[in-house]
């Protein structure tokens, strides 16, 4: 009840600036239709040239606008089509205009690069874009797949349905510096950190585009998105109308033993209506379904706290083996002086015999793969609405929610089975042509979620509890050691006679105790009941027509996180969650300074977080155009992000040491302000951590970039930056020696680290409306100092090669689109596992033939068409190919 | 118009097909690598025992088979085992004399049965005992390991199971048990071979039963029924010299020792009573005439229960009592002979369960060119030390008797705590 109070106030303060509507003389009326094949084209906009009149076509082609006068110059643009204009001196007849489809380059208009629409060739910043025709022609097999083949972007996969993108490093399952944002919402889930973007998020029919803005953007979009941002919007029902809907369909996991050849389907159903001038609404769906790819890393993992590196060892030549995707075999002690010496005590007929043993014989529980512990059905269920209303021509008020529940597997400090998960996301906003306020909430409920490690070490204990298992082990090992077998074959024996009666894989008792574990909240169990919400209140008018000299904006937001994992994630307690809340504002001023040739922008944001101090980021940017379509621009600016809910207040004992946020009653409730903890490492301990305020993280960057279209056929961008650090958050392992207890804590590392890198495209238009395109791109990060992991993850080189086309072929109804990605190797840091990730290249190709008739499109499309397994993380699911074939109604 | 289609098409292919060719460079994924195996190169401890020094223990080994009920594994298979791991202590063919045996051949003259539990004795599993190695440095006495002699299976009451020990010990030299061991550390691929001088033969009783049955110590048995006079079944010492698991060192004064000792107290106790000296003299010594003396009411105030236990287990050598808490934990060792320090050393007993801080007694041994010519162990109120009988053509089966449980010495003074 008092969510909806909060949005009604904002309702209500924002309809006092109601605008009146304006007189209208001339109506026009008229069709599109498709030169090639006569179809008529649907969704084209169509603007007065120099105003902000506008309409779109309907289903059938047809639009209707009325103009103050004649004549007037009627623009007609549609993404996969060639610009037109016509100007139109009589009414009385119905305008009739054949739109060729083509492909125009640099075209674009994005609104990302400075919250105002712009020609993508004169963003002040580097900005990529990706549209619903080149969605719709990609060979991904999702449209979220699409981001992975822009420049400089990383993405890291979790699972089939969990992919977390980048630019710039830093590159994770859970990236905390990149924001994603699906219609104004930034869907970074309250609790768990990550972004939900590709499970809940935009249905595949609904994306009208995505705008990627690599580089530090909280300036214009708040903490956050140091390193980029990604912004998903949805299609206005009132441009796109009528029912459509997309069946694919595949086969995946081809060549994998453990899990075999299986089908993979993605449903998706988008219907909308303009109900009236005023009024219009859209319903979509999406369920895609699936087996999962596998984590089958079994490579044995040499784990210290949340560090560790990869050895040789398996299960069989390594009593202490601790696969990396094999969980609960975290679960080690010293055999020697845990159970043999105690053995010793009570046998002393055999205490010299222990005495010659190692003194330190580590054996660790037998564990189970991730394929045997995690349900390997995949299963993604997107629900969203909207209605949208027009108040006045120029404001309209959307009222929208986006509901998405599935099952994934996400890798944070382990392997996260997220079962049912739910997050929604409601928003209510009204947009004029000169400001918007925007008001929304997401509910987060992890559903049965459950850490895979943690889940499996306690399965083990409920099966057999370990002081059982390790004294029946230290038996049979003794025994068949004495009878003279070799160390190694003794430790098996010893295994197998301590598992005997282990619940297998598969089974019903398996089922059920694994079930009964995983269904009872950490610590006694693997869950974690976690309901975290997002409140945010935000902002902007544009003041440029009270300002005259400029354009200027400005905006500000409010956000409130409300944690609540009754003491599973957070340290809160149930009925008690923890608030924080966080408000900041910006103003942004544009000018152009010599026409046609430089304009400049300087823009500032202030935010305060209730439990750090405040924080200015400013951002100046400039573009040079000294000749037409080629455009220098140039950037300065600062970035930040305040610690993340999870660093602020997390409070798990991941089972290899407790993860602690840095919120000072944290320390307090575990002694460690007067009691700290030495730096640990595998190298031993080092110096004592003493408590210290974790800040803000910052980043300044300057950046430069060139963007030229060449004979309207050549488009190049490339750009450079140089980003350093400061007060960079991170963890370290520290280890309270009174106590015996292990720490992850949250620390700002001292020194400032440096990041730099570059990019570059190439985009040409053959003759026949193939285009050819190639990105390189390189990021690198120097003055990491020792002991602490920067987390960078990205390859130092990367690239991207197409050929694509939209359309050829008689009625230029076929098109295709092969895609060779290829990222370098290097190693890769995570709190689950460390280690060396080899390159990879990756091959998409999809062909389709268009049905212009029935406005439908068949696709036969490949990820990864050679098969090759690769994994974009160590710990990570190894991806294989999948093999569609999908059939999209009203598409076109 | 099919050949317009069909060219597009070919081009597409050629494309993807180019393209595909880029992606087939992909390395496969790393996977688990096994830890190496130890090494298993070089001779068997079979095929070192085709040595010359080993015709007799070779043709043993062949002959030896295990009771077809045991479910053991033949030595012989064992020891061809590459992948095995055993200490083997190798009589060498002049061993075999001690049983009449000087040619191979002649091992026929005994039961498959009999030799295979003769010769699991040497063997130590799961393990490579070198005497070279520093960490094989010995404390007092010795290395107490298992052998491939099954006392008892593991089961639920015992799971670790009981194997007869073998005692290894690099203290004076190189011995098992109280056997020289005449070259060490000879390695094989699957273990060690050290060839021993003599057979290293397993017991095959009890001390108690050793006690029980010699006519010299028949003063020991009574003061053993006296300690354990009233005490519960399973914490008499009786009982604990019957059992296999156990590990004893008992010094066991003849009877002429503990004549004189009882005579001695007697005489004592009497004229404290106001018997004349002389007579009290000739009373004590026939009241200490027989070992019914323990239990002769006249004496009963003088040898009392606690008294005889006090004397009997300080004749019981001990590690360091395990204080834990108020529960005293004392551990009994087997010290043979060879295995005695050669100056005068405190050892403890197992009166130091009652008694912790007791000193408990000094041992000390003397080496000629043939192992111990003399040994002797002194009580803290023994004026002097008694000495263990050694072996000789007098002393017949006197020192480093070897029991199942434990080692016997007899010694010519009953040893005094206080």
């Amino acid at each position: 009840m008092r969510k909806s109070a909060r949005f009604l106030t904002c309702l209500l303060a924002t309809m006092l600036f109601t605008v009146t509507a304006f007189s209208q003389s001339v109506t026009l009326t008229g069709t599109v239709r498709n030169k090639i094949n006569a179809e008529t084209v649907p969704a084209v906009s169509v603007t007065v040239k120099g105003s902000t009149l506008g309409a779109f076509t309907d289903e059938n082609g047809s639009f209707r606008l009325t103009v103050p006068q004649l004549p007037v110059t009627l623009v007609f643009t549609s993404v996969g089509y060639e610009i037109q204009e016509l100007t139109v001196t009589d009414a009385s007849t119905p305008i009739q205009i054949d739109f060729v489809p083509g492909t125009a380059l640099g075209q674009e208009v994005v609104v990302a690069a400075s919250r105002t629409p712009q020609r993508i060739l004169e963003s002040p910043v580097t900005i990529e874009r990706v549209s619903s025709v080149a969605i719709r022609n990609a060979p991904a097999s999702n449209y979220y797949d699409v981001v992975a083949n822009l420049k400089g972007v990383d993405v890291v996969a979790s699972s089939l349905t969990f992919k977390t993108p980048t630019t710039r490093g830093f590159s994770g399952s859970g990236n905390l510096r990149f924001n994603q944002i699906v219609d104004g919402m930034d869907n970074q889930a309250p609790g768990l950190n990550f972004s939900v973007g590709s499970i809940i998020g935009l249905t595949e029919l609904d994306v009208d585009n995505m705008e990627l803005l690599p580089g530090a953007s909280s300036a214009l979009f708040g903490p956050g998105g140091m390193n980029g941002t990604l912004l998903i919007n949805s299609k206005n029902p009132f441009r796109y109308q009528g029912l459509s809907f997309q069946v694919k369909t595949g086969i995946m996991n081809l060549g994998n033993r453990e899990r075999g050849t299986s089908p993979y389907h993605n449903w998706s159903l988008r219907w909308a209506k303009k109900v009236s001038e005023r009024f219009a609404f859209k319903i979509g769906t999406e369920l895609i379904q699936a087996k999962d790819w596998l984590a089958d890393d079994y490579r044995n993992y040499r784990r210290f706290g949340t560090s560790g590196f990869i050895t040789s060892g398996t299960r069989d030549t390594d009593p202490n083996y601790d696969g990396v995707n094999v969980y609960g075999d975290e679960t080690t002690i010293n055999l020697r002086t845990s159970v043999l010496d105690l053995i010793a005590a009570q046998a002393p007929f055999l205490g010299s015999y222990i005495s010659t043993l190692p003194g330190n014989i580590p054996v660790s529980r037998t564990g189970y793969t991730e394929n045997e512990v995690a349900d390997p059905n995949t299963i993604n269920f997107k629900l969203n609405g909207a209605l949208h209303y027009k108040l006045t021509n120029k404001i309209e008020a959307v009222l929208a929610g986006n509901w998405g529940t599935g099952n994934t597997v996400y890798t944070g400090s382990q392997r996260y089975s997220l079962k049912n998960l739910k997050v929604g996301q409601y928003k209510l906003e009204l947009n004029s042509d000169k400001w918007f306020v925007r008001g929304y909430t997401t509910q987060e409920n992890a559903g049965e979620s459950h850490n895979l490690t943690i889940t499996s070490q306690l399965f083990n204990e409920a099966w057999k509890p370990s002081a059982q298992w390790y004294r029946e082990y230290a038996f049979a090992y003794l025994n068949a050691k004495q009878s003279g077998r070799p160390d190694m074959e003794a430790h098996n024996i010893a295994r197998s006679a301590a598992d005997v009666g282990r619940p297998k894989p598969g089974t019903q008792e398996f089922k059920t105790l694994f079930d009964q574990v995983r269904s009872k909240p950490i610590p006694t169990g693997g869950l974690f009941t976690d309901r975290s919400d997002l409140y945010m209140v935000e902002g902007q008018y544009n003041l440029t027509s009270l300002a005259q000299f400029a354009e200027v904006l400005v905006g500000g937001n409010w956000k409130q996180y409300v944690l609540n994992s009754e003491g599973t994630l957070f340290a809160d307690t149930k009925g008690n969650p923890i608030k924080i809340n966080e408000y900041g504002g910006y103003v942004q001023i544009g000018r152009e300074i010599i026409k046609d040739l430089l304009k400049l922008t300087a823009s500032g944001r202030y935010d305060k977080n209730e439990n750090f101090e405040g924080r200015f980021t400013p951002r100046v940017t400039a573009v040079v155009s000294p000749v037409k379509d080629h455009n220098i621009r140039l950037s300065y600016q600062t970035a930040y992000r305040f610690p993340s809910t999870q660093q602020q207040w997390i409070d798990l004992n991941a089972g290899t040491g407790r993860l602690l946020g840095a919120n000072r009653t944290l320390w307090e409730k575990y002694n460690l302000i007067n009691d700290p903890g030495n730096a640990a490492s595998s190298s031993g301990l080092g110096e004592k951590i003493p408590y210290r305020e974790v800040k803000p993280e910052s980043v300044t960057t300057f950046e430069g970039g060139y963007k030229a279209l060449i004979g309207r056929k050549l488009l190049i961008d490339a750009y450079g930056y140089y980003g350093t650090y400061q007060d960079f958050i991170t963890r370290r392992d520290v280890l309270q020696t009174s106590t015996g207890a292990g720490f992850s804590i949250v620390v700002n590392s001292p020194e400032k680290v440096k990041t730099y890198g570059w990019g570059a495209s190439v985009e040409y238009l053959l003759p026949k409306n193939f285009v050819v395109s190639g990105s390189l791109s390189s990021d690198k990060i120097e003055d990491v100092p020792t002991g602490f992991r920067a987390f960078f993850n990205s390859p130092e080189l990367r690239s991207v090669l197409s050929l694509a086309n939209t359309g050829f072929g008689p009625e230029r109804k076929l098109g295709f689109n092969v895609a060779w990605r290829w990222q370098d190797g290097f190693f890769y840091e995570n709190d689950f596992t460390q280690g060396d990730l080899p390159a990879f290249n990756v091959v998409d190709a999809a062909v389709s033939l268009k049905q212009p008739k029935i406005k439908s499109l068949i696709k036969l499309g490949a990820t990864n068409i050679g098969n090759q397994y690769y994994r974009t993380a160590v710990g990570n699911p190894s991806i294989g190919g999948v093999y569609y074939i999908s059939f999209a109604y009203n598409v076109l | 118009m099919k050949l317009y289609i069909n060219k597009w098409l070919k081009s597409a292919a050629y494309v993807a097909g180019a393209i595909s060719l880029l992606a087939s460079c992909n390395k496969d994924l790393p996977t688990a690598e096994p830890n190496p195996s130890p090494s298993t190169e070089g001779s068997t401890l079979t095929e070192l025992l085709n040595g010359a020094d080993f015709t007799i223990l070779k043709a043993a080994v062949a002959r030896a088979v295990p009771a077809a009920t045991s479910g053991y594994t033949p030595l012989n298979t064992l020891f061809s085992d590459r992948t095995g791991e055993f200490t083997l202590f190798a009589p060498v063919n002049t061993a075999f004399a001690a049983l009449g045996v000087t040619t191979p051949a002649q091992v026929a003259g005994f039961r498959p049965g009999q030799l295979d539990t003769l010769l699991r004795y040497h063997v130590v599993g799961g393990q490579r005992f070198l005497y070279t190695s520093t960490s094989t440095a010995t404390t007092f006495p010795n290395f107490q390991f298992p052998t491939q002699l099954v006392l008892a299976p593991p089961s639920a009451t015992l799971p670790p199971g009981l194997r007869m020990s073998i005692f290894p010990s690099k203290r004076n030299g190189t011995w098992v048990n109280n056997i020289p061991v005449t070259q060490p550390d000879q390695i094989a691929a699957n273990g060690v071979i050290h060839k021993a001088a003599a057979i290293v033969a397993p017991p095959s009783q009890f001390l108690w039963n050793r006690i029980d049955t010699d006519p010299d110590l028949t003063y020991l048995k009574a003061a053993i029924k006296k300690a354990d006079d009233g005490v519960a079944a399973t914490d008499k010492l009786e009982t604990a010299l019957q059992n296999p698991a156990a590990n004893f060192t008992l010094f066991a004064p003849t009877n002429v020792a503990f004549q004189t000792i009882l005579t001695g107290l007697i005489t004592q106790a009497l004229v404290a009573q106001g018997i004349p000296a002389t007579t009290a003299a000739t009373q004590a010594a026939t009241l200490a005439s027989s070992p019914d003396v323990f239990t002769n009411a006249q004496v009963a105030s003088v040898l009392t229960r606690q008294t005889v236990q006090g004397i009997v287990v300080y004749h019981l050598l001990a590690f360091d009592p395990i204080v834990s808490g108020t529960t005293v934990t004392v551990n009994g060792l087997r010290a043979f002979t060879p295995n005695f320090p050669t100056t005068s050393t405190s050892v403890k007993t197992f009166l130091n369960k009652a008694v912790v801080a007791h000193p408990g007694v000094t041992v000390q041994a003397t080496f000629g060119t043939l192992g111990v010519t003399a040994a002797s162990v002194k009580g803290v109120a023994n004026p002097t030390a008694s000495n263990v009988l050694i072996n000789s053509a007098t002393n017949i089966n006197t020192s480093d008797q070897h029991y199942i449980n434990g080692v016997l010495h007899k010694i010519d003074q009953v040893l005094r705590p206080q």
